[in-house]
C-alpha cells in the first residue's frame, strides 16, 4: 500500500506549501504574491482553477446523463466516482476563486445584487446551483454508512432524476457561458482562439474532457490501489470521446475557415506554435489514437491518450483564459511560483478528499482495502532502533502531518521579504511646484494638478511669518519655508524625511552611532536623540502640523491633508460649503489637457478618468502651462 | 559573510520559526488525538480528571515536590527556564525586529534585566550540565542529547550577550551574529522533534500518564508488579471495568414465597 501512502504524502506536502503561500496571499494581497497586473488581471488561477476546474468536472453531468437518462447501465460502476469528482472539482473551483478575488468576502454579492447582463453572473449562479445539485446527488453515498440518514437518503434517491436533469441543464448553461465571458474581448483574445461560437467550443471540449478525465481518474486510482481497471468500460468511454473530439476539431477549423482566420496559421510566432501544440494534444493525437481499437482497449494506450487529452484541453482553457491575450507592449505574463503552488494545493486538497471518500465509503463497487484501517496488522518496528512505528493509522497521521509542516516551513522560507512587500506602486518622484504668486502643483507632471493661489492664501491667513508655519510645518536644516517636495518626495509612497544614511555617511554628516544612539540601549528611533537636540530651528514657531516620526506621507496624501483639513474647517466658518469639494481646487485640468503641446502626452493618461465636477472655464480662458507663473489667478477663491 | 548573515536572518529564520510553530502545534494535536484514541480503545474509562488537573498545575509551580526533594536543582532549573523563555521573547532588540518586519510588537524587558536574565540562563545551563555530568543518578539516566542540550542552548545566549555588552571588532561581531542566528535556527528546528517539545506538551503530561497507565488495560499495575512496588500508592484510580462491575454486582435475592407466587 506504499503507493497510496507516498501519493498522499506528496499531496500533503503540496498542501503545506499552499498553506504558506495562501497565508501570504491573504495577508499581503494579490500584488505581492502573483505576477498579475492591470494589463493581465486574469492568470493561472482563472485559467486553471476556475475554467479548467469546471471543465474537468464535466464528467459528472456527462456520466449521469449516460446512466440515468440514456439508461446505459454498463457505465453504472463509475458514475459515483464521476459525481464525486465533479462535486470536489466544483468545491475546488469555489475555493480557488476565493484566492483570485480581490475582495473574496464579497462573493455572496451576486446572490443579492443581480446583473443579468453579465455572463459571469450566469456562471456564478449556475455553479452555485450545480454545486448544490452535486451535493444532493452525491450525499446518498456517504449516507449509506449512517443508518440515521436512511430517510434522507431514500428521499434523495427518489429525487435523483430531477436532480440529474437540473445538473445537465445547469452544466450546459455555465460550461458554455465560461466561453461567453470572452466574447466581450474580440480584439484582446488572439484570433486563432477568439470566436463568436466560443460557448459552443467550450461546451464540446468540456464533454470530451469530462470523458477523458473520468478515464484518467479510473487509471490513476486503479494504479494507486492496485485494482484491476475497468478496461472495457474505459474503452467505451474512449470510443465515445473520439467522436466528440473529432467534432470539436471539425468545429474549431470550420470556425477558423468561416471567419477567414486560417491565414494566421502561416503567421509564425509563438502563438501559432502554441495553437498547434494545443490542437495536437487536446484533440488531434488523442482522437487519432482512440480510433485504433488496440489503443482503446489497452491499458498503456489509455495511459497515453487520457493524460494527453486532459493536458491539452486544460491548456486550451489557460490559453483562452489569459495566455493568448494580446499583451499591448506589456511583458509576457507567466505565472509566479506562488500561483502554481496555490493551484497545486487546491488540486491536492481535492485529491485527498477524493481518496478519503473512496476509502471510507462505497464509491466504487468494491471498496479498496483501507491502508490505514488494518487493526489486525502486526506492529512494525524500525529495523535500526527497534522502535515501534505505531499502528498504520498513527504512522500515516504522523507522516502526513510531518510532510505538511515541513512543506509549509519551506514555503515560508521561499517567500522572500521582497515578495511579501507588494510591488504595488511604482516609484513616482515628485517635482517642485512651479510659479510665484500662483503655484502650479503637479508633483508627477502628468497635467492633473492644481493652480494654487499662494499669495492669496498668505493674505487670507494673515500675511505675516506666522501664517507660513500653518502649512510649512518643517524646515530642511538651514532653510526657511521649505517646499513640500523636499520631504514628501514620492507621489504615493511614504518617504524618509530623516535620512539615516545621510547622517551616518562620511559624505554627509559623518556622525558615529553613539553620537545619537545611547550606547547601552538597542539602536532604534526611540532610543536615539531628538532631531531638535541638534537642529534647533527645524520646526518653525507656530507650526500646527505635528511631525511624529519623520516618515513623510506620499505627496498626494500630504497635499490633501494640509489643504482639505483647513478647507473643511473654513467651510463651516465662512459658510462656503463647496470649499472642501474636489472641484474647488481641481478645476483646470480640462483646459490644460486641451493644450496642443501637451495633448499627445495626455492621450495615454485618458483612461485615468479624472472627474472634474465644475469646470469654471470663464476664469481660465487662455491660461496655458507656460503662462501660469506670470499670470496670477486672483479670482480663484471667489465663488 | 554578510550574505550568510542575511540568509540566517531571512529564509533560514522563517523556515526555522515556522517549522517550530507548526511543528509544536502538530505534536500537541497528535498527542491529544493519540491519547483520545487510546482512551477510546480502552474499556477502563475511569480517569480522575480533577486529580489530573491538580497534578498538572502542581508541576507548574516550582515550590512543589521537587523543591522539597532537590531544592538546588529545582531553583536552578526554574531560573534557567525563566531566562530561557523571557529573554528571546521579550528582549527589546528582538521585539523591535518583530515590529519592523511584521508591524506587531509587544512589551519588552529593560536591557539591564535582560542582561541579568541572560547571565542567569548561562549560569543555569552550565550548572545543569555539570550536575548531569557529575551526579551519578542523573548520569545513569542521561542520553547523549541530554548533555548536548544545555550547551547548545547556551550558544545563542552567550553570543547575544557578548554582542550587546562587549565591544569587538567588526568581523568578530559578524562571526558572533552568524553563530547567534544559526544556533538559534538549529534550536528552533530541533525543538518540535526532541525533548524540548515539552515546552508545549507540559500541560498534557499528566493526562497522558493517566490514560497510558491504563492502556492496555492494567498496564500500569503490571509495571508496578514487575518492579516489585505493588504496595506503592498511585494517584490513578484502580481499574473498575464495566464488565467486572456487572459480574460482581449482587443479584437481588428472590424470596421463595414470591417464587411460588410467580409460578402459580
Amino acid at each position: 500500500m506504499n503507493r497510496v501512502r507516498n501519493f498522499k504524502l506528496f499531496l500533503w506536502a503540496l498542501l503545506g506549501l499552499g498553506a504558506a503561500v495562501g497565508t501570504a496571499r491573504f495577508m499581503f494581497g494579490l500584488g505581492a504574491t502573483t505576477n498579475l497586473s492591470d494589463a493581465v488581471p486574469w492568470g493561472l488561477w482563472i485559467g486553471f482553477d476556475v475554467m479548467s476546474g469546471v471543465a474537468l468536472a464535466a464528467g459528472g453531468f456527462v456520466l449521469t446523463a449516460t446512466v440515468y437518462i440514456f439508461r446505459l447501465e454498463r457505465f453504472h460502476g463509475i458514475v459515483r466516482a464521476a459525481v464525486l469528482t465533479a462535486f470536489l472539482g466544483y468545491v475546488a473551483v469555489a475555493v480557488g476563486l476565493l484566492f483570485d478575488l480581490g475582495l473574496p468576502w464579497n462573493i455572496w454579492h451576486m446572490i443579492i445584487f443581480w446583473n443579468p447582463h453579465s455572463p459571469l453572473f450566469e456562471v456564478g449562479w449556475c455553479v452555485m446551483l450545480y454545486l448544490t445539485v452535486l451535493l444532493l446527488e452525491f450525499f446518498p453515498v456517504p449516507a449509506e454508512s449512517f443508518s440515521g440518514l436512511a430517510k434522507v437518503r431514500n428521499f434523495l434517491v427518489k429525487l435523483r432524476l430531477p436532480l440529474v436533469i437540473a445538473g445537465i441543464s445547469l452544466s450546459t448553461l455555465h460550461q458554455s457561458s465560461l466561453g461567453s465571458l470572452f466574447l466581450i474581448m474580440p480584439y484582446h483574445v488572439h484570433p486563432l482562439w477568439y470566436s463568436p461560437i466560443l460557448p459552443v467550443i467550450f461546451f464540446l471540449s468540456a464533454i470530451a474532457l469530462g470523458l477523458m478525465m473520468v478515464t484518467f481518474e479510473g487509471l490513476i486510482s486503479s494504479y494507486l490501489y492496485r485494482r484491476a481497471p475497468e478496461t472495457d468500460i474505459l474503452a467505451k468511454l474512449g470510443a465515445a470521446a473520439r467522436w466528440v473530439l473529432l467534432l470539436y476539431l471539425g468545429v474549431r477549423f470550420t470556425d477558423l475557415a468561416a471567419r477567414g482566420q486560417l491565414g494566421h496559421l502561416a503567421d509564425g510566432g509563438w502563438q501559432v506554435t502554441l495553437f498547434w501544440m494545443e490542437i495536437a494534444l487536446s484533440a488531434a493525437i488523442p482522437a487519432a489514437l482512440l480510433f485504433i481499437p488496440r489503443v482503446r482497449h489497452s491499458l498503456a494506450g489509455l495511459w497515453i491518450v487520457a493524460p494527453m487529452a486532459v493536458t491539452g484541453i486544460v491548456f486550451n482553457r489557460i490559453n483562452v483564459g489569459g495566455l493568448v491575450h494580446q499583451q499591448r507592449g506589456e511583458t509576457l505574463y507567466l505565472p509566479a511560483w506562488t500561483e502554481i503552488a496555490i493551484s497545486a494545493a487546491v488540486v491536492a486538497a481535492a485529491a485527498l478528499a477524493f481518496l478519503y471518500f473512496v476509502e471510507k465509503f462505497h464509491v466504487w463497487e468494491r471498496r479498496p482495502q483501507d491502508p490505514e484501517a488494518a487493526p489486525a496488522a502486526l506492529p512494525r518496528f524500525d529495523v535500526a532502533s527497534f522502535a515501534s512505528l505505531g499502528s498504520p493509522l498513527v504512522r500515516s497521521r504522523t507522516l502526513y502531518s510531518l510532510a505538511f509542516v515541513f512543506a509549509a516551513a519551506f514555503g515560508f522560507s521561499l517567500l522572500s521579504g521582497e515578495a511579501l512587500s507588494s510591488r504595488g506602486v511604482d516609484p513616482a518622484p515628485v517635482e517642485e511646484a512651479r510659479g510665484g504668486d500662483t503655484l502650479w502643483i503637479d508633483g508627477n507632471l502628468d497635467g492633473f494638478g492644481t493652480a494654487f493661489a499662494h499669495r492669496r492664501h498668505v493674505e487670507r491667513l494673515g500675511g505675516d511669518s506666522t501664517s507660513c508655519a500653518l502649512c510649512h510645518h518643517l524646515n530642511v536644516p538651514r532653510d526657511r519655508q521649505s517646499g513640500c517636495y523636499s520631504c514628501h518626495r514620492d507621489m504615493y509612497s511614504v518617504s524618509d524625511a530623516f535620512g539615516h544614511d545621510r547622517h551616518a555617511s562620511p559624505a554627509g554628516a559623518a556622525l558615529g552611532c553613539f553620537d545619537c544612539h545611547a550606547p547601552d540601549a538597542v539602536k532604534s528611533a526611540q532610543s536615539a536623540k531628538e532631531c531638535a537636540d541638534c537642529h534647533k530651528d527645524l520646526i518653525p514657531a507656530g507650526a500646527v502640523i505635528e511631525v511624529e516620526d519623520y516618515q513623510a506621507a506620499g505627496y498626494t496624501e500630504a497635499m490633501h491633508q494640509v489643504c482639505l483639513g483647513c478647507h473643511q474647517q473654513q467651510a463651516e466658518a465662512v459658510e462656503k460649503p463647496d470649499l472642501p469639494r474636489c472641484g474647488t481646487c481641481h478645476r483646470e485640468h480640462k483646459l490644460l489637457v486641451d493644450d496642443p503641446l501637451l495633448a499627445q502626452r495626455y492621450q495615454r493618461l485618458e483612461s485615468r478618468g479624472v472627474i472634474v465636477p465644475e469646470v469654471l472655464e470663464e476664469h481660465f480662458q487662455g491660461i496655458r502651462l507656460a503662462a501660469l507663473p506670470q499670470e496670477p489667478v486672483t479670482q480663484i477663491d471667489e465663488p | 559573510m554578510q550574505a550568510w548573515i542575511e540568509f540566517g536572518q531571512g529564509p533560514l529564520f522563517r523556515f526555522a520559526f515556522v517549522l517550530m510553530a507548526l511543528g509544536l502545534a502538530r505534536i500537541f494535536v497528535l498527542t491529544l488525538v493519540n491519547v483520545a484514541e487510546a482512551y477510546r480503545r480502552n474499556p477502563d474509562k475511569i480517569i480522575n480528571y480533577r486529580e489530573v488537573f491538580n497534578k498538572t498545575v502542581a508541576w507548574f509551580i516550582p515550590a512543589g515536590r521537587l523543591w522539597r526533594k532537590r531544592p538546588v536543582y529545582s531553583l536552578v532549573s526554574f531560573l534557567f527556564h525563566a531566562g530561557l523563555i523571557l529573554v528571546p521573547l521579550f528582549l527589546a532588540a528582538h521585539v523591535s525586529l518583530w515590529r519592523q518586519s511584521t508591524g506587531f510588537g509587544w512589551f519588552s524587558l529593560p536591557q539591564g534585566l535582560a542582561d541579568a536574565l541572560t547571565l542567569i540562563a548561562l549560569a543555569g545551563a552550565l550548572i545543569l550540565f555539570l550536575m548531569r555530568a557529575f551526579y551519578a543518578p542523573a548520569r545513569a539516566l542521561s542520553r547523549r542529547q541530554d548533555y548536548a542540550w544545555p550547551l547548545l542552548l547556551a550558544v545563542p545566549f552567550l553570543t547575544g550577550y557578548l554582542m550587546v555588552n562587549v565591544s569587538v571588532s567588526a568581523s568578530g561581531y559578524q562571526w558572533m551574529m552568524l553563530l547567534h542566528l544559526y544556533s538559534a535556527a538549529l534550536i528552533m528546528i530541533l525543538i518540535p522533534f526532541t525533548k524540548i517539545a515539552h515546552c508545549i506538551l507540559a500541560p498534557l503530561s499528566q493526562v497522558v500518564t493517566a490514560v497510558s497507565w491504563k492502556f492496555p488495560a492494567g498496564a500500569g499495575d503490571r509495571v508496578l508488579e514487575t518492579l516489585g512496588l505493588e504496595d506503592r500508592p498511585t494517584w490513578v484510580d484502580k481499574p473498575r471495568l464495566g464488565i467486572e462491575r456487572e459480574m460482581t454486582r449482587e443479584l437481588p435475592e428472590v424470596k421463595p414465597a414470591e417464587k411460588e407466587a410467580k409460578a402459580s
